[in-house]
């Protein structure tokens, strides 16, 4: 599947080289994100891409539109026990158990040289209350350096991470204290795991948010019939990667169709199609995820796909291609239709 | 599909990522092979007991890469470090598809990762392999030996006059390099579960017989020791009881092999207590005493 859209886009890539050299120039990347203002549309997902330091080899890493480091907690987490991931047909199944130090330690070991990268940094934190969401929005509204916060309220993997991403109201208030006690622009990533995520969108929006980040992961599982255990240790996990590439779609589709609150694509995004694809259907940016952990080049890679592509529609910036998808009805003012 | 120029690593300091063409993919021992791959740019790098990562290009099931450790470094005429080795044995969805790849077809690949094995200060070295656990040892033993110079910088020239290999497998048939392994002067002793060569029995009494042999050995004895967690338990527990320094390199199943995405946890003693660390980048190569061993989580996780 790969090989076939991404060859057939390679030579696309051709034709338009030898088209014009200087039309790489023309083409305006920058997206608006609510308050949030984007150099271009390719982002790295949270928890796909560590601190971003581990990339500095391999990535230039200012070059991104924006860099989302693994989602913070109050407290450290020590995490889940191993097995952690396990693959499964073209996708992977996780439940890390948002294994990381705690925000104190975030904000002295990691945002420093974050703030140094020049890309918007992106922090996205998860609470297990109302008030703890409140508390590290207000720790980080102190803190140089962040362009954006992403409430993670969507996490599959620990008890009480999908509370406020599972109903509407809650969702609302939960964006709306963070709203009040920050000047930060905020996104808000939705879970997939709902009966109508688009509702989940409307709360988020009415709440204020700048921009939703959709998808997390889709709950699954993957067994060992012969020794009778589930393979995570946590039994149960996140399926990322290819798989779900269709139900991200589907859901940026139904999202789009009922907020006019800027949207974030995720999920199974490796390609430069890919990409278009979210893009046309109503996503403002996206992320790439479990990509970066079998192509650690991928994002940079697919920015310079950017703008051919971009041409190859006969436009001149991401923002005209935005939601142009045939039948899509985009409501027009901002906020639920 | 990453670039137009397959061979050309895009990205080099320590890391690097690329796309190549496999030269020659070989079947060794039963269900093992011996793959070779050009890479200049990763070969002068790597230092013995990294890993890299390797993934069949452009194909989405299996998806991830899997961690194979160096087995050596390809030489040209003048010496030059300019392709990678790795020997990997059959028992997931990539290496089955991968045993059946054939000159000519391309990898995504990326390395070196990991810490690897300091440079060796001891008169005898103990290499002990249980399974697959013998492929980062052909480095180590020609390092040591003063046979062949890693990494870059060039890491020193060692001279450790003894250096043993204990490779223990189920049956003869599963032995993989042991002609590769002599060759470069190293002692190897072998011990198989079914009698079929060397010693009938576990790797972990070789081991016990050598630490006794070694008991006298002046200027210091080191073990290191690849293989299933069981048998590192094992290894760990011996070395402690005869006060020798091991060091083990874990087989951690891993996603990205680049720290990014927390899989590949060990519990690695942090003051009173323990914590997760990521084997990709803390290890795969621990001080043995650092490890808290534990129960092996259920199931095959078909990573590999
Ligand atoms: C191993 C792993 C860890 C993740 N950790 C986080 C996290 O800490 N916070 C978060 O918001 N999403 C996390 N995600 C979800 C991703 O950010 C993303 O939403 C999801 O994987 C779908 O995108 P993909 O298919 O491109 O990976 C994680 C995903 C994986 C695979
Ligand atoms: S394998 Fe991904 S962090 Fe180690």
């Amino acid at each position: 599947m790969i090989e076939v859209g991404e060859s057939g886009s390679r030579s696309e890539w051709t034709r338009s080289d030898v088209m014009s050299e200087t039309s790489r120039s023309d083409v305006d990347l920058a997206v608006p994100i609510g308050r949030l203002r984007l150099p271009n549309p390719i982002l790295v997902a949270a928890g796909t891409f560590g601190y971003a330091r581990e990339m500095e080899r391999v990535v230039d890493l200012g070059r991104l539109g924006g860099v989302l480091p693994k989602t913070i907690t109050w407290e450290p987490r020590i995490g889940n026990a191993p097995w952690r991931t396990v693959e499964t047909a073209a996708g992977l199944l996780n439940s890390i158990g948002l294994d990381n130090d705690g925000i104190e330690a975030f904000i002295a070991h990691h945002l420093p040289y974050l703030r140094g990268l020049g890309s918007a940094v992106i922090v996205s934190i998860a609470g297990r209350t109302e008030d703890e969401f409140v508390r590290m929005a207000d720790r980080l509204a102190i803190e140089p350096g962040i362009a954006a916060l992403e409430l993670n309220i969507s996490c599959p993997n620990v008890a009480h991470g999908v509370d406020f991403g599972a109903d509407a109201e809650k969702c609302r208030r939960v964006v709306s204290r963070v709203r009040g006690a920050t000047d930060t622009a905020i996104l808000t990533k939705l879970t997939p795991n709902v009966t109508r995520i688009a509702d989940i969108a409307e709360g988020a929006t009415e709440g204020g948010t700048d921009g939703i980040s959709l998808i997390n992961t889709v709950l699954g599982m993957a067994v060992d019939w012969r020794a009778r255990r589930p393979l995570l240790g946590n039994r149960i996990g996140g399926l990322s990667g290819p798989a779900i590439k269709p139900i991200a779609l589907r859901c940026i589709y139904q999202v789009a169709e009922r907020v006019s609150t800027p949207l974030i694509g995720i999920g199974g995004i490796g390609s430069i199609d890919d990409v278009m694809e979210f893009l046309v259907t109503g996503a403002s940016a996206v992320q790439i995820g479990t990509a970066n952990y079998y192509d650690p080049t991928v994002s940079t890679r697919i920015l310079d796909g950017l703008p051919d592509a971009v041409r190859e529609l006969g436009a001149r910036s991401v923002i005209e291609i935005v939601g142009s998808l045939e039948g899509l009805a985009r409501p027009g003012a901002r906020g639920p239709a | 599909m990453i670039d137009s120029d397959r061979q050309t690593p895009r990205y080099a300091d320590t890391l690097v990522h690329a796309s190549v063409p496999i030269v020659s993919n070989e079947r060794i021992a039963f269900d093992t092979y011996r793959l070779r791959f050009h890479c200049a740019e990763m070969a002068t790098r790597f230092v013995p007991g990294q890993f890299l990562m390797v993934r069949i290009d452009g194909c989405q099931d299996p998806l991830l890469g899997r961690p194979f450790a160096l087995f050596d470094t390809v030489l040209d005429a003048e010496e030059r470090p300019i392709g990678i080795d790795v020997v990997y044995l059959v028992k997931g969805k990539l290496t089955s598809r991968l045993a059946k790849l054939e000159r000519g077809a391309v990898l995504g690949v990326w390395g070196p990762l990991g810490n690897g094995f300091a440079p060796v200060a001891a008169r005898r070295l103990i290499m002990a392999a249980g399974g697959i656990g013998q492929t980062p040892f052909l480095a180590l033993g020609r390092e040591s030996l003063g046979r062949r110079a890693y990494g870059t910088p060039a890491r020193p020239i060692l001279d450790v006059p003894d250096v043993i290999l204990l490779y223990g497998a189920r049956s003869a048939d599963r032995l993989a390099g042991v002609d590769a392994f002599r060759d470069a002067g190293i002692d190897v002793r072998i011990a198989t579960e079914d009698g079929s060569a060397g010693h009938r029995g576990r790797v972990t009494e070789l081991l016990e017989a050598c630490l006794a042999e070694s008991a006298s050995a002046r200027g210091g004895v080191q073990v290191v020791a690849c293989g299933p967690d069981p048998m590192l338990e094992a290894v760990s527990r011996l070395t402690r009881e005869a006060r020798v320094a091991c060091r083990v390199s874990l087989e951690t199943p891993m996603a990205c092999g680049i720290g990014i995405c927390f899989s590949c946890v060990a519990r690695v003693r942090d003051g009173e207590g323990w914590d997760y660390r990521r084997t990709c980048v803390e290890g795969p190569v621990f001080a043995a005493d650092s490890i808290v061993w534990s129960v092996k989580p259920g199931g095959r996780n078909d990573r590999a």
